[in-house]
């Protein structure tokens, strides 16, 4: 069971406010305790299978510039730059 | 004009002079003007379209070199990405985000001279079964407006279907093209994990969705992979399919094919009228000659959980990026810190879109991973498992697309639960990285029903054909909007 | 008990291009935010498009410090929020299933002391930030991106050093070695940075970042550990914690963010397979791996009866290294390398005076044999090798130009050494009591004679007019 706190907690690690908590959190309570059900799975044991290539295809090493306008498109710009805001 | 006619006629009709793309784009473009403020199926036009229609006219009249697809209209998923054009993915995030590139399965469209006559609507970034979570607002089942149309790809089902274009591109992660494509009774595919680039592919969930067609029919499905099937370097994902010719053959037919029921889909929670489907369809397939057996796939029961702790995961990863400083909507960030900016600026994302977030932070976090994230990614290996031992005793699995039948809006809408377990049938698919395809088979008191067959890795084409089996043994009726 | 790790990240600086695109590896040319593509930018919809080179240059980084490397490595997402990030996800290695990094476990030994290697991961840097704006009001935080997805290895030790200087030493020997194996050259501006951790007595390890040079990576070590040791012995206990390096104040201070708020929820990256590692890689790298600093060493002194410590430096400098390569044969090793790390060291000694030098292998070779051919004295090639340096003509232009040739004639040297013993009458009675002394004559003719005469059959003609031996 998830507490409040917690959802709070993560919501932070998230970067995202929640304000309306009541709504949020009673739904993800649900869903959280509806993934309890993975313990009843009995897959301890079980082996990941994974996906596989060889060296052979992977991208050459070679320098291409990218030719299209990309920083002029990109909002929030200063001069040739991106605008973040300050950090603490 | 037939609007409805299949991407196949279209060209034969081209081909034939009986049509010109100008004509039948601007008819197109008539049919969304008359019906689209009902159905909601796209969020944006391309304004252009019968322009561009023009000069694939004349590239025809002169004999030049004209693309396969001849100036058909297709319509796009909004979560893809086509150049200069908005992008949405259906939230406020990316009100005004205009991508500078084309996905790779749009390049090739173009290559081929398609118009890309709109962006269709969707759950926002894909995370949904209704398109009820858009930001923009949903879209309409054309077979009743009441219902659902189903999604993530509500859109492009519910254009498709209404004749507002010849096909539609959308995405599936855990059913999001065959879910709309059975509530609306269209043909949605969805291929073997690796088969389609991913590139341009606004990503809710990397390691299990893929890009597949929603047509209206079967071959159209097959001529349309043609064209976007294959490797790609800007994804490493992809995996060659030689060149694969899915047209060919299609019509081979299911002689001696076997096929296995899945007990976990086909038995417990499914409505009476898609049971009966269901078995109709298996009478059907046995009449063409191939033979069933029951099938038992245990972790399907854990394959929810399974799917949902682990898109929540990658979402809260991919959906990171959104951090409204280099693209998203206007908020300035004067005066404010960063951690704070973000915090705020990311509120514009909608309520379903933001649980999942919170969930993908919680089930991958440093306590939890073992309990709910590791455990899920087993349940998928050992799935895997599972079906593939299924597949060395049959060709293919068989079961209901969705349990249910299309729901009113507001439904299930409420109840979380209830609503993950609308994908049941679907998620294996995705998790298993099988190619999956769902056949619109009946009508059932106005509303769509649609049967799912599931295949081997790389063996998108058998599956096809015997899609092209079922589907030419039910007449069903034209869409009423 | 003072243990010391640390954390180096070295930049492929050798590569072509980005880690997972195909901008350029070496950004430092561009202007600001010129360098980009949709893939180092993050834009929506793009994926990674692993480089082939930077899993092979890795490898070799891993075998030369002689780690463990698995038959299959994997990437992961490190998932944190910095404007400097551009996916608000680094991808990177992780052993979450078993080791999947590209090294672990391995060691190197410097001065008798054996440092063991943690792990060798591969992944990107970030971009770089620049603070524009003085008051806590008005900053603002400007992003340039050419940096950003550039191929990093990074290199994590146990804390297997006792001392400051033992980790200096460890630091020179590492870039030598990175060097000499072609994946990156440490003299551009951030291409290896390391991070230290420190713990006295068996205490909490402190973590010190934000040190921007070697040097200073020394002076923080040191000053950590004072501190850490007087924080013992007046019974306050150390809490574990990261600290940065003021380079102002030159003391590590607190940093405020603290490391166990992040959570970086670790999971593998789908988008890039894991990349199958066979025999057959290793074997085609091992053939091509440069030979090792110290294979040189032991091969200059044994076959060519180098000195140690000419064989010292002539190793360790690829730049110097590479040169001899080119231009020795069995004849004239010695007198080259002799060559390289006397006269030539002082003309170029900074990268910016190798980058314009015109020496070639060939002039080395020329400047050699004519030494040993006693067709040119030791003093005038001195000026030879500066002509060649800066302005790349041949010997035989530079020897008429400058009228260098050995004056080896018997009678032009006689009649100069007459002129001298005319001159230095002192000198020469000293000579006759001590005849060690002739070597200040010697030096009067080779003045004369501006360095052209041949040094020994100067001194034996004048020890014959002399009459001494």
């Amino acid at each position: 069971m998830i507490s409040k706190e917690e959802i709070e907690h993560v919501a932070k690690l998230m970067r995202i406010e929640i304000d309306d908590h009541v709504v949020h959190i009673d739904r993800i309570q649900k869903m959280i305790a509806y993934f309890d059900i993975l313990d009843k799975a009995n897959v301890e044991s079980e082996e990941l299978i994974v996906r596989e290539q060889t060296i052979d295809a992977l991208r050459e090493d070679k320098y291409i510039p990218y030719n299209g306008k990309l920083i002029e498109n990109l909002k929030n710009y200063k001069g040739s730059y991106v605008r973040a805001p300050k950090l603490i | 004009m037939n609007l409805g006619i299949s991407a196949i006629k279209y060209i034969e009709e081209i081909k034939n002079g009986n049509l010109t793309a100008e004509e039948f784009v601007s008819k197109t473009i008539e049919r969304i003007q008359k019906v689209d403020s009902k159905l909601h199926a796209y969020l944006s036009i391309n304004e252009q379209a019968v322009e561009q229609a023009r000069s694939i006219d004349k590239k025809i009249k002169t004999k030049e070199n004209v693309g396969a697809c001849m100036g058909m209209p297709i319509s796009i998923k909004d979560n893809i990405c086509v150049k200069e054009t908005k992008t949405t993915c259906a939230s406020k995030m990316l009100e005004d985000f205009i991508a500078p590139y084309d996905a790779t399965v749009v390049s090739k469209l173009k290559i081929e001279d398609t118009i890309i006559i709109g962006k269709t609507n969707l759950d926002e970034f894909a995370m949904g079964f209704t398109t009820e979570f858009s930001a923009y607002g949903p879209s309409k089942n054309p077979w009743n407006t009441e219902y659902v149309p189903g999604g993530s790809s509500g859109g492009s089902a519910a254009a498709v279907s209404a004749l507002e274009c010849i096909a539609s591109l959308g995405s599936d992660t855990g059913g999001s093209i065959r879910n709309p494509a059975s509530f609306c009774s269209a043909v949605g595919f969805k291929p073997t994990y690796g088969l389609i680039s991913r590139y341009g592919l606004i990503s809710y969930s990397n390691s299990i969705e893929q890009i597949g067609p929603i047509t209206r029919t079967v071959e159209d499905t097959a001529f349309l992979l043609n064209i976007i099937a294959g490797m790609d370097p800007h994804d490493n994902t992809t995996i060659d399919n030689q060149n694969e010719n899915y047209l060919d053959n299609i019509d081979s037919g299911v002689e001696g094919k076997k096929i296995g029921i899945i007990k976990e889909m086909t038995q417990e929670g499914v409505d009476k009228q898609v049971s009966a489907a269901t078995n109709k369809a298996i009478s059907n397939f046995e009449g063409l000659g191939a033979t069933f057996e029951e099938i038992s796939l245990d972790m399907v029961e854990y394959s929810v959980a399974a799917y949902y702790t682990i898109t929540a995961t990658e979402a809260g990863s991919n959906l990171a990026r959104y951090d409204n400083l280099r693209y998203g909507y206007d908020f300035d960030s004067e005066g404010y810190e960063f951690n704070s900016y973000l915090s705020k600026a990311r509120k514009k994302f909608g309520p379903e879109v933001t649980r999942r977030m919170i969930l993908g932070g919680f089930v991958p976090s440093a306590g939890h991973a073992g309990k709910y994230f590791l455990k899920a990614m087993k349940v998928k290996s050992k799935l895997t498992a599972q079906v593939n031992e299924a597949l060395k005793k049959v060709d293919m699995l068989i079961a209901p697309t969705v349990p249910i039948l299309p729901f009113r809006f507001g439904e299930k809408i409420d109840d979380p639960v209830a609503l993950f377990l609308v994908d049941i049938n679907t998620v294996t698919a995705n998790l298993t990285e099988k190619p999956a395809i769902s056949i619109p088979f009946e009508i059932s008191g106005g509303l769509p029903i649609g049967i799912q067959l599931l295949g081997k890795s790389m063996q998108d084409k058998m599956l096809l054909q015997a899609a092209y089996a079922l589907q030419n043994t039910v007449k069903l009726p034209e869409v009423p909007i | 008990m003072t243990k010391i790790g640390l954390e180096i990240h070295c930049q492929l600086t050798n590569l072509q291009s980005k880690l997972f695109c195909s901008c350029k590896a070496n950004y430092r040319e561009f202007s600001p935010n010129a360098n980009i593509c949709p893939i180092c930018v993050g834009l929506p919809g793009s994926l990674p498009m692993l480089n082939q080179k930077a899993v092979k240059k890795a490898t070799m980084i891993s075998m030369a410090l002689n780690c463990k490397i698995p038959e299959k490595i994997a990437f992961f997402r490190k998932n944190y929020f910095y404007p400097d990030l551009p996916k608000n996800f680094q991808i990177t290695q992780f052993d979450a299933y078993g080791p999947t990094s590209i090294g672990h476990d391995g060691k190197i030994t410097i001065e008798g002391k054996e440092i063991r290697i943690r792990r060798i991961q591969i992944e990107e840097d970030p971009g770089r930030l620049i603070y524009e704006g003085t008051s806590e009001k008005t900053q603002i935080t400007l992003v340039d991106y050419n940096r950003a997805g550039t191929p990093l290895v990074e290199i994590v030790t146990e804390p297997d050093f006792d001392n400051p200087k033992q980790v200096r030493v460890f630091l020179n020997i590492l870039v030598d070695l990175l060097e000499n194996l072609g994946v990156s050259d440490p003299t551009l501006e951030g291409a290896l940075r390391a991070d230290g951790n420190v713990s006295v007595e068996g205490g909490n390890k402190i973590e010190i970042k934000n040190v921007t040079s070697f040097h200073d990576l020394e002076k923080a070590i040191h000053f950590e550990i004072t501190r850490q040791q007087s924080l013992i012995e007046r019974n306050i206990p150390i809490i574990s914690e990261t600290r940065q390096w003021d380079d102002r104040r030159k003391i590590t201070i607190s940093a405020r963010k603290k490391e166990e708020e992040q959570d970086y929820r670790y999971f593998l990256e789908g988008d890039i397979p894991w990349v199958k590692l066979n025999a057959d890689h290793f074997k085609k790298l091992r053939e091509k791996m440069p030979e090792s600093i110290a294979s040189k060493r032991e091969r200059y002194v044994e076959k060519y009866g180098i000195t140690n410590q000419v064989a010292d430096v002539l190793s360790s400098d690829k730049y110097y290294a590479d040169l001899f390569e080119q231009s020795y044969d069995e004849k004239n090793a010695k007198e080259i390398a002799n060559i390289i790390t006397t006269d030539l060291m002082g003309l170029v000694d900074t990268r910016e005076k190798r980058e314009i030098s015109k020496l070639t292998h060939q002039h080395l070779t020329e400047l050699a044999n004519s030494i040993i051919g006693n067709k040119i004295t030791r003093n005038s090639a001195k000026t030879a090798l500066q002509e060649m340096v800066s302005t790349g003509k041949s010997l035989i232009e530079i020897i008429s130009e400058r009228d260098l040739d050995n004056v080896s004639d018997e009678s032009t040297i006689s009649s100069i050494i007459d002129e001298v013993l005319n001159e230095e009458a002192n000198a020469v009675q000293e000579v006759k009591e001590k005849p060690e002394t002739v070597n200040f004559l010697v030096g009067k003719v080779m003045k004369k004679s501006k360095g052209k005469a041949d040094p020994s059959m100067t001194l034996n003609i004048l020890k014959k007019k002399l009459g001494i031996t």
